[in-house]
């Protein structure tokens, strides 16, 4: 890594901060600015009730005060506070416990969609205009039209519910199977057809006829040059892709009943649960910024003819 | 291509074909342990601050309080003695306050092995009754005395005895001694209400101590074995319970989700065999394909629309002011509640089994005699309520609305139209439902010339927007706490919390229309053309304060009278609970108040 390098990281991670400080700020203010408050039910409490709540959790102090507070805890403290609907839990505990299933869910998710895209786009621009070409073309097109919210309902009748395969419950034994498989179609599907496309291109190239002339093996063309470069367009995707399945496990975790952090994120802006609104905010936003600059730095390692500035 | 797209088609068909057949056998047989599904994460199980009714009947099989809902030999539901030995009377004291002297049964145990002691009730009552805590429940102690001093705030809010306490007192370890204000008729049903469960000071020192199940200490037939958040809680039978050889469950595994397509996915497969609600439009379906597990039960609730009481629906024209323009409000809201077919809405949109509501007090109260307090409001002869909501009225009803609102607004015959009335806005929390019988509201009223636009707000918002009377026209509901009609009254006296609709505030607080003349009933209030707060607030304090209880649901019904007068108040439907159970479970139910008991369950063969 050249020090030109080091700098543009440095430079990036700079900014990501920026970024998710802003977050955090606008997050904040445009919550407070939102009528309702978190101690408001149908049923209304006592006003003194809604006093004692509001010290204890310090609302009854000026808005810029709490804004410094709670800064200052998250920089200094990495605390979070507790949540203001689930009494007594902590705003990192109602997190963490959602993380551990939404990053399983994510990663193998991803995983699974790159690998298998990547596999079966080659496969087809190999194999151009046979049989197999065809039938990923006409499946992956499918997947890619059929929103996850159908694709998920379709997986849980059919396996959970007809055939009993499969747990309908994401809290179950195996119950993530269907939640990944859903999640990971769109994806997949996706990263197919941008690998052959991508490919196609690559193997019309110069270079690949040029090597093919030389006597290089086939085996070597594929892996050693074709692949290798007909994959920048799919790395340019992983940004995107990872805000698809942030946003879709919104949705899948639904479906399937995940226990994520999908619905902690829903539910707290609902209920004005203000330390938890923060919280799934900046985790996410965190999230967004960091893979986005690892996608970034991606591209360099892959291909060293982008130039970073 | 094709001919590869017909093959694909063809597998799927035979996939689909070969789904459909269902194993026979009944997996169920003889097990002792149930998996159910109420709703998702409880926000709390902390029985003092639990206020949602999942969180209830969790409550009811971890802990056990003086009394508790049970079933007799009939299938009846009635309150008996739990951590009591027995319900006792009460005794007058001198200054007309009532002191009940309970003596705790023998052998009872904390989940940690602890005596329970009538001290853990006196702690555990002053702590939910205290402002500190900040109960949603808080107030279910006000009938018993002191809760005046414990919850007098100042203009701020702030608490004006941060240490007063409730009367009541642990005289030994065994007894325990409770005073209210006086006699109340559901005292009893009140002491099965959770948020009068005994905890121990101990426990609750650590604020967390309701979130995980290592920390979680309870006295009831189940004790807390785990806690996967957001998927499951794990009951298991506490062998120490005093009644433990009754209880026939032993695991009870609440799965927690809201999505009621997931509920139904999981209910469908066998995986859970109780789930607490089903998609509106799966309901038909489901009822059709499940007959015997597809329930409906009452639910003492009200699904009603609300008017805000100072919103000015008078034309220009009308020339009306103060009392006579009050009144012709009312006559006006009263005439524009018979517009609506409840009968539609509850069977074309709604779709839940519920009943069309003529009446603010919910179906299923009942009068001291044991007949339906709904059924003898309103006084008419012939029908029950405040109007005839049966189908066939619905016509005529109708007329006499339009002819009523043709003496202030002008109608254009023609057209068969009003042309003058203002614009309405009608206000809902974001929900398809909502949405739903807002549109029929709207198109009713649109077939006379009304406009009424639609406005819909997220619920925190909405429910904040509600509060401080910012409409003109509101979605409202209100599901019972305990079985009696006062808590569906006192919500509309000036100072409450729930009084949406702002009777005697602002403009309201000086129209002076209101009589009320309770001599007949020994009283020597009689009030001719008073305020809201001379009337009103009166006859609340009053229904508060009287011993007799035939007395008392008489002054309830002159509650509801004069409150249905103003015509603010425009009932839809009673609520109903749909939710389905699997028919290899015996020994299941439900109480009026919608909490689901497991503990006597057993699986057929």
């Amino acid at each position: 890594m050249n020090s030109k390098t080091a700098f543009y990281i440095i430079k990036r991670i700079l900014l990501a901060i920026l970024t998710v400080w802003i977050v955090i700020t606008v997050t904040f203010f445009v919550m407070h600015a939102v009528p309702g408050g978190p101690f408001m039910s149908e049923k209304a409490i006592s006003p003194a009730a809604q006093a004692a709540l509001e010290a204890k959790y310090g609302l009854d102090k000026p808005l810029m005060t709490q804004y410094g507070t709670y800064l200052r805890d998250i920089v200094t403290k990495f605390d979070f506070g507790p949540s203001l609907k689930q009494r007594g839990r902590m705003v990192i505990d109602v997190i963490g416990d959602g993380m551990k299933t939404s990053v399983k869910l994510g990663v193998v998710a991803a995983v699974l969609a790159a690998v298998i895209g990547i596999v079966l786009g080659a496969v087809a621009a190999l194999r151009r205009n046979k049989l197999i070409d065809k039938i990923i073309m006409v499946i992956t097109t499918a997947f890619v039209s059929m929103p996850s919210f159908i694709m998920g309902s379709l997986l849980l009748i059919i396996f959970a519910i007809k055939l009993g395969w499969l747990p309908a419950n994401g809290a179950a034994k195996g119950g993530l199977v269907l939640p990944i498989i859903t999640l990971s179609l769109y994806p997949m599907a996706y990263i197919t057809r941008l690998t052959r496309s991508s490919m196609l291109d690559v193997l019309g190239q110069d270079y690949i006829r040029t090597a093919k002339a030389k006597g290089v093996s086939g085996t070597k063309i594929i892996f050693g040059h074709a692949l290798k470069n007909s994959l920048i367009p799919v790395i340019t995707y992983f940004g995107p892709m990872l805000a698809y399945i942030v946003t879709g496990s919104l949705v899948v975790e639904r479906i399937f009943a995940v226990p994520g952090i999908g619905r902690a994120f829903v539910s707290s802006i609902t209920n004005r649960d203000y330390p938890m609104v923060m919280g799934t905010t900046i985790v996410l936003a965190v999230l967004i910024v960091v893979m986005n600059l690892v996608s970034d730095i991606m591209y360099k390692i892959v291909d060293p003819r982008i130039n970073l500035e | 291509m094709k001919k590869f797209l017909a093959l694909l088609l063809a597998a799927i068909m035979v996939l689909a074909l070969a789904a459909c057949t269902k194993p026979g056998t009944n997996p169920n047989s003889g097990k002792d342990s149930i998996a159910v599904c109420l709703a998702s994460e409880p926000d709390t199980i902390d029985p003092a601050l639990n206020s949602a009714v999942d969180g209830a009947t969790l409550l009811c099989h971890l802990f056990s309080g003086l009394a508790k809902w049970a079933q007799d030999k009939d299938g009846k539901l009635v309150i008996v003695p739990d951590a009591a030995k027995e319900l006792v009377e009460g005794v007058a004291n001198a200054d007309g306050t009532v002191t009940y002297t309970y003596t705790l049964r023998d052998g009872l145990k904390w989940s940690d092995g602890k005596d329970v002691t009538a001290k853990d009730f006196e702690f555990a009552w002053n702590r939910a009754a205290s402002a500190a805590l900040g109960a949603d429940y808080g107030y279910m102690f006000e009938v018993v005395a002191g809760y005046d001093e414990v919850s007098a705030a100042d203009d701020e809010g702030k608490p004006v005895n941060p240490d007063a306490k409730l009367n009541i007192k642990a005289v030994d370890d065994k007894t325990f001694e409770v005073t209210l204000y006086n006699a109340v008729s559901y005292w009893n049903e009140l002491l099965a209400f959770p948020t009068f469960f005994p905890v121990r000071e101990d426990v609750v020192s650590n604020e967390s101590w309701a979130t995980e199940a290592a920390t979680y200490v309870s006295n009831g037939p189940y004790t807390m074995t785990g806690w996967d958040h957001n998927s499951v809680i794990t009951l298991e039978k506490n062998e120490h319970f005093v009644d433990a050889d009754n209880i026939t469950m032993k695991k009870i595994e609440f799965f927690l989700s809201d999505d009621e397509n997931n509920m139904v996915a999981n209910f469908k497969n066998g995986t859970w065999q109780l789930i607490d609600g089903v998609p509106t439009n799966e309901m038909a379906t489901l009822k059709a394909d499940y007959p015997d597990e597809y329930k409906v039960v009452g639910q003492i609730g009200t699904y009603y629309v609300c008017w805000n009481v100072n919103e000015q629906i008078l034309p220009a024209s009308a020339g009306l002011t103060g009392a006579e323009a009050e009144n012709a409000r009312a006559e006006i809201r009263n005439a524009i509640t018979l517009l609506f077919d409840r009968n539609y809405i509850v069977e074309a949109i709604a779709q839940g089994g519920q009943v069309p509501a003529s009446s603010f007090v919910a179906m299923g109260m009942t009068n001291p005699d044991g007949s339906e307090f709904y059924k003898t409001a309103g006084h008419n002869e012939g029908f029950v309520g405040y109007y005839d909501v049966a189908k066939e009225s619905f016509e005529n009803n109708y007329k006499a609305a339009v002819e009523t609102l043709k003496k202030y607004y002008s109608f254009d015959e023609a057209s068969q139209k009003f042309t003058d009335f203002p614009t309405l806005t009608y206000l809902y929390n974001t929900s398809e439902g909502h949405k739903a019988i807002g549109e029929y509201l709207q198109a009713q009223l649109a077939q006379l010339g009304i406009t009424m636009n639609l406005e819909n707000q997220e619920w925190a918002t909405f429910l904040n927007t509600r509060k401080q009377g910012n409409y003109s026209i509101a979605r409202n509901g209100w599901v019972a706490d305990y079985n009696d009609p006062i808590c569906f009254l006192d919500m509309w006296t000036t100072e409450s919390g729930n009084n949406d609709v702002q009777f005697g505030r602002e403009a309201h607080a000086s129209a002076a229309v209101y009589s009320l003349d309770l001599t007949d009933l020994g009283y020597d209030t009689k009030v001719e053309n008073g305020t809201w707060a001379e009337t009103y607030d009166v006859l609340i304090k009053a229904i508060k304060g009287c011993t007799d209880n035939e007395k008392r649901y008489e002054l309830m019904h002159r509650a509801e009278d004069l409150l249905m007068s103003t015509g603010c108040i425009c009932p839809i439907y009673y609520y109903t609970d749909i939710y389905m159970i699997s028919k290899d479970v015996q020994g299941f139910f439900c109480n009026p108040l919608g909490y689901k008991y497991f503990m006597y369950c057993t699986f057929g063969k």
